[in-house]
């Protein structure tokens, strides 16, 4: 009979509920300021359904009414440089936090709706109707919702997927030096899924200030949570990851707000992340005007009985109880609430002229259609000035080392130039230097900035990325293989390279992310792709590609430097070799300037990283007189053109090298690029040395059949001949 | 059903053709793609390739026989028509077993005949090899991709460049990848070069390493006649010369006149010349500046026939004959009388040198009244040459030799050399041929008076 103890949870886990006593003791203030909130929201929410009935909302428009109480009371005691994010339920979130910004959570029943309050209530209509004058310029619209200046960072119409990114901030508010906290909302639906899971755990670790609000309306849009989790009290997530979690009821705002203060005192001293599970109802289905029980997913009387439960009714019954308001002041804070957005709206659609009865969106107050492009990256301004150095013409003093020292020696470099570098990934801080020691020596200096991450690449480049976007440090982060860029492609490609122009264009993401292609080492099909044919293709990533030492200092500078997400992509058949380096690791490589690594006219070759070694060994070996273009720069918006279209008009003929598979292969964009570009420069098809259509297998055999190497090049060369005719 | 083959226009305004060989036998069957015939028209011999799978039913004009384009000349039957249509070669009956294949040829032609007019298509009015489009169903599986449907493959800079230049891309052959058009060959036009010996590969697969460097591997000829010689395919430069050379001696009047030169004062003008100067100049130079010198004492010589009239150059332009491997070559001088001894040298050298390395321009190669020959390299004693046409007059250059020569009664040794002028006499008489041999010959001797 084996011996048995009981194990107990190393955090508390609370039920916490109002009692007479606690509303007594609540600043009448306070509670003003909690029923102005939730009625100013609640009107906003009418509005937005009404407009939508009428067909002027485009996309859905996830009403929030009934669970205002669970934002209101959480935001309401937040400070303005307190971050709060949300999710595609969001408008009563950033309303909450907005108006808590603008109005410092305390409000005039009898002049409810000051200009500011006005300003924040039209503007975040606009942005909903996709208007101009929106938050982010009507560009995010319902689901993406972002005021930095008031603390609100952003909501998100991924499920969990805003959760990595607020701990980003609740790092940098942590190591900044601050005692100002993050807040992240999401629902029950949202509980399970990995970035929320990911997060508390590396939130927990690294005792983040950092709120996991759970708003649980007990439905996934239609699926209950019981159906879904075989512990239906959300909250108890948290003792897991060695969180504590408080219970409350949603619908008590002050509840909530005392849950609040207790969670926040810990995160403020920095004790770590807390949970909260609020219980909530949506009175209306997932989206649009009509109740749940008209879908067929829940009762009537349940829906009766949340109604009775109104935490607008359970605030203004308590004020009154308290005469700390009269009746009719209450109404008045309704009056003048729907009064306020009546006229709002008024300003942003008007009658149809041409049908009668029904309002259309003022036209002038759309965004310019030229808009749609601006502010995906930014306009690289932030180089102006920098001291640029070209490694082929220069004629100082060099050093002789290793390739992977000089990744090393850039970084620290770096970090010790500019304190804000933050280095994190999976072993970067242990190994002397990580797997491949590309962060030899940076622990050692920077103890504190060189963080060793758990396994959860989604959490933690999410992570990176709300730091970006928080601005006070400039993350590096490795991914140890590319190909785990599927496993955290949540946060690189929908969060990090959208964030910026999703949210209005304006706010930088200045992230470096770091990865070694391994293609030869025999780590097989899941871990030997070559990254840059999917982030080239995915919107807002720059990527550099450096096939020398010297190339990787100044790149990598400039890639710190810029205030866009950058992909930096090394080669594991680099590391070793020996190359001589600029003395100076301060200088950078132009933004957008490609190498020609041999000048010829037959044809032109453009590969990058490893492959230009190959392709100059191949192109010694055919005799082929070609022009091989080291690219550097890989992505879209830094591509260098200007040298490229040259050497395509002199030589009309064009070979991509490149080592990785086929299906996610870099040249197939550039091809189309250069078809249509160069078109009538061209004397044969734009021609493509990749690896096969597999991913490379473990077997040392298949694993080289499956890539390019100088054999695949030289190959290719002789396509380019036969395509050329005779002589 | 059988397709009627019609004469292609392989020139633009090319009104008429003659097929030169058949490279199909009645009964053959044929690929698409496979060489049916070489035509010939005044400017090229072209391989005119099948467009259509089947058997060859019949040829219906004889080898050397000229026909408008559009005419048939061919018909074959869709494959398996052999089968029941074919005739069977030889003994299968004179009268009856030939009878069905013509009666399927009438019904063919018949037919093509009410199809609508297939020379207004652009793009097949275009094509050197495609011609009007004669096949009768839809293209077949498989079938050689560039020119099928009469469409040609053309690589975008070459159309780009060819609009440019006022190129007519229909006399440009294609050595492409499926018969694409490539800036190479364009290229080659352009510089007037021969198209290269091989058709292309049908690459369906890339082709391994490139196999472009010597001329091709004479092949063992299938015949009987196997073991007696090694069949050497025809270039185009080659077929060129043939045409060419034959059209001029046997269309062209040629006689000539033979002088023997003193090269004495020569030879050592040009030793002093070459003492120390930058410039080398060749004993050639110096007879191509002589021969100006003559044209500019004789103009009515420096004339070409033009049929309806005889042109008179306004400057002497002498073209060089530059022997290049697999043929030879003739780029023209011009105006090699105003030039000096040394600019006609540099001029020479340069042009020696570009011939050689194949890349030449069409527009040097072309003009002139008169071609210098010069084998005297070789120790030839004297030749006769056949006159470049459109040219009228070619001097035959032998090797200087000393010789004993008659001086005031006296023999002395003197270096001398033989030249042949040959002439067109639609051009130049006797006589006038004469008074420029005898002022060549007066300028040879007096050299100095080439230079001034």
């Amino acid at each position: 009979m084996p011996k048995r103890s009981r194990l107990d949870p190393a955090v508390d886990w609370i039920r916490l509920e109002t009692t007479d006593e606690d509303w007594k003791a609540a600043d009448p203030g306070l509670l003003t300021g909690m029923l102005a909130e939730l009625h100013l929201i609640r009107a906003f929410e009418e509005t937005v359904l009404e407009l939508a009935g009428e067909g002027l909302v485009h996309g859905p428009a996830h009403s929030s009414i009934g669970q205002e109480g669970g934002a209101v009371g959480s935001i309401i005691g937040l400070r303005s440089a307190d971050g709060v994010n949300g999710s595609h339920r969001g408008h009563h979130q950033f309303l909450a936090k907005a108006l808590t910004h603008v109005s410092g959570g305390r409000f005039d029943t009898g002049a409810l709706v000051p200009d500011e309050v006005d300003t924040v209530l039209q503007r975040t209509l606009a942005e909903i109707l996709g208007l101009a004058q929106g938050f982010c310029r009507g560009r995010g619209g319902s689901m993406h919702l972002q005021w930095f200046e008031a603390g609100a960072l952003g909501t998100n119409a991924i499920v969990g997927g805003g959760v990595p990114m607020g701990a980003g901030n609740a790092w940098a508010q942590r190591h900044a030096g601050t005692s100002d906290l993050t807040m992240s909302y999401f629902g029950d639906g949202a509980v399970n899924i990995g970035s929320v899971l990911e997060t508390m755990n590396l939130a927990a670790a690294w005792r983040l200030p950092f709120g996991f609000f759970i708003e649980n309306n007990l439905y996934a849009v239609s699926t209950t949570v019981q159906e879904v989790t075989g512990e239906a009290r959300l909250s108890g997530r948290g003792p897991g990851f060695g969180i504590p979690a408080w219970q409350v009821d949603g619908m008590d705002p002050l509840a909530v707000h005392l849950a609040t203060e207790e969670a926040a005192e810990r995160m403020r001293a920095g004790d770590g992340p807390a949970v909260i599970e609020a219980e909530v109802y949506r009175f209306f289905h997932q989206n649009g005007p009509y109740p749940g029980s008209a879908f067929g997913y829940r009762p009537k009387d349940e829906e009766t009985s949340w109604r009775g439960r109104d935490p607008i009714e359970r605030v203004t019954r308590q004020l009154l109880d308290l005469g700390a308001m009269t009746q009719q002041e209450a109404d008045g804070v309704r009056e003048q609430a729907v009064q306020a957005m009546r006229d709002v709206a008024s300003r942003l659609v008007e009658p149809d002229p041409e049908s009668d009865g029904k309002r259309r969106i003022r036209p002038d107050l759309w965004p310019d259609p030229a808009f749609v492009d601006v502010g995906i990256r930014g306009d690289a301004s932030e180089l102006e000035g920098v001291r640029t150095l070209e490694p082929l013409d220069h004629d100082g003093e060099t050093r002789s080392g290793r390739f992977v020292d000089a990744v090393a020696g850039v970084m620290q470099h770096r970090m010790e130039q500019d304190e804000r570098i933050v280095v994190l990934g999976e072993d970067v801080h242990r190994l002397n230097g990580g797997t491949n020691g590309a962060t030899k020596g940076l622990a050692k200096a920077f103890p504190d900035r060189v963080l060793g991450t758990p396994i959860s690449e989604n959490a933690f480049v999410g992570l990176g990325g709300g730091m970006a976007l928080d601005g006070r440090f400039r993350p590096v982060v490795e991914f140890m293989y590319p190909d785990f860029l599927w496993v955290a492609a949540d946060q690189v490609f929908n969060q990090i390279g959208k964030a910026r122009h999703m949210f209005g264009g304006d706010n930088p993401v200045p992230l470096v992310l770091r990865t070694k292609v391994a293609m030869g080492s025999g780590y097989g099909s899941q871990h030997l792709m070559d990254p840059a044919g999917v982030f080239a293709t995915s919107v807002g990533w720059r990527i550099v590609a450096p096939s020398t030492a010297a190339d990787y200092v100044g790149l990598m500078n400039t890639a710190l430097d810029l205030q866009d997400p950058v992909l930096v992509i090394e080669h594991i058949d680099l590391y070793p070799l020996t190359e001589d380096v600029p003395v100076d690791l301060d200088y950078r490589l132009p933004l957008g300037k490609a190498a020609v690594r041999r000048s010829g006219d037959d044809v032109t070759v453009l590969t990058y990283l490893s492959m230009v070694r190959h392709a100059l060994e191949a192109v010694e070996q055919t005799g082929v007189d070609a022009e091989v273009i080291d690219l550097r720069w890989l992505d879209r918006a830094s591509f260098d053109w200007d040298t490229v279209g040259e050497s395509i008009k002199r030589t009309n003929a064009v070979l991509i090298v490149e080592q990785g598979a086929q299906g996610t292969s870099y040249g197939g964009w550039l091809a189309d690029e250069v078809q249509r570009r160069f078109f009538d420069w061209l004397d044969q098809p734009v021609q493509r040395v990749t690896g096969s259509e597999a991913s490379p297998s473990i077997s040392k055999v298949l694993e080289r059949a499956a890539i390019a190497r100088t054999e695949e090049v030289v190959a290719g060369l002789e396509r380019v001949v036969a395509g050329m005719g005779e002589r | 059903m059988a397709s009627v083959v019609r004469m292609p226009e392989v020139l633009a305004n090319v009104t008429e053709a003659a097929v030169a060989n058949w490279l199909v036998q009645k009964g053959q069957t044929v690929a698409v793609g496979a060489p049916l015939a070489e035509v010939e028209t005044e400017k090229a011999v072209v391989e005119y390739a099948a467009e259509v799978e089947g058997t060859v039913l019949d040829l219906l004009v004889e080898e050397g026989q000229s026909v408008a384009v559009g005419e048939p000349i061919a018909v074959i039957g869709a494959p398996g028509e052999e089968s029941s249509e074919a005739a069977p070669s030889g003994d299968a009956g004179i009268a009856g077993g030939a009878e069905p294949p013509v009666a399927a040829d009438r019904a063919a032609i018949d037919e093509q005949a009410a199809a609508p007019e297939p020379e207004t298509a652009p793009e097949a009015a275009a094509s050197p090899v495609a011609g009007a489009p004669t096949a009768l169903g839809a293209p077949h599986e498989g079938s050689g991709g560039a020119e099928e449907g009469g469409r040609r493959a053309v690589s975008p800079i070459v159309r780009r460049l060819a609009r440019e230049r006022g190129v007519d891309l229909a006399r440009v052959p294609g050595t492409g990848p499926d018969g694409r058009v490539v800036r190479r060959d364009l290229e080659r036009f352009l510089a007037g070069q021969p198209e290269p010996q091989e058709a292309p590969e049908p690459a369906a697969e890339p082709a391994p390493a490139p196999q472009r460097s010597a001329a091709p591997e004479p092949s063992r000829a299938a015949a009987p006649d196997a073991a007696r010689f090694d069949e050497v395919p025809l270039t185009g430069m080659r077929r060129a010369i043939a045409r060419r050379l034959t059209e001029s001696k046997t269309t062209v009047p040629h006689f000539y006149v033979v002088g023997d030169v003193r090269m004495d004062a020569l030879l050592d003008l040009r030793a002093q010349l070459n003492d120390g100067g930058d410039v080398r100049v060749s004993v050639n130079d110096l007879l191509v500046k002589a021969a100006a010198g003559a044209f500019k004492r004789v103009p009515d010589a420096n004339a070409t026939w033009a049929g309806t009239a005889i042109h008179r150059h306004r400057t002497v332009d002498v073209s060089i004959a530059v022997a290049i491997e697999g043929g030879l070559l003739t780029p023209v001088l011009r105006d090699v009388g105003s030039r000096s001894i040394g600019d006609v040298a540099t001029a020479s050298a340069e042009l020696i040198d570009r011939a050689r390395q194949g890349r030449l321009k069409q527009a040097e190669l072309e003009g002139g009244a008169f071609s210098i020959s010069n084998l005297g390299m070789h120790g030839v004693k004297e030749f006769s040459a056949i006159i470049n046409p459109p040219q009228s007059a070619i001097l035959a250059v032998g090797a200087a030799s000393a010789r004993p020569v008659v001086e005031d009664g006296r023999i002395e040794v003197r270096r001398v050399m033989t030249v042949t002028l040959s002439a067109d006499h639609r051009v130049i008489d006797g006589a006038l041929a004469a008074q420029w041999l005898a002022a060549f010959t007066d300028l040879v001797e007096h050299p100095m008076r080439i230079l001034l």
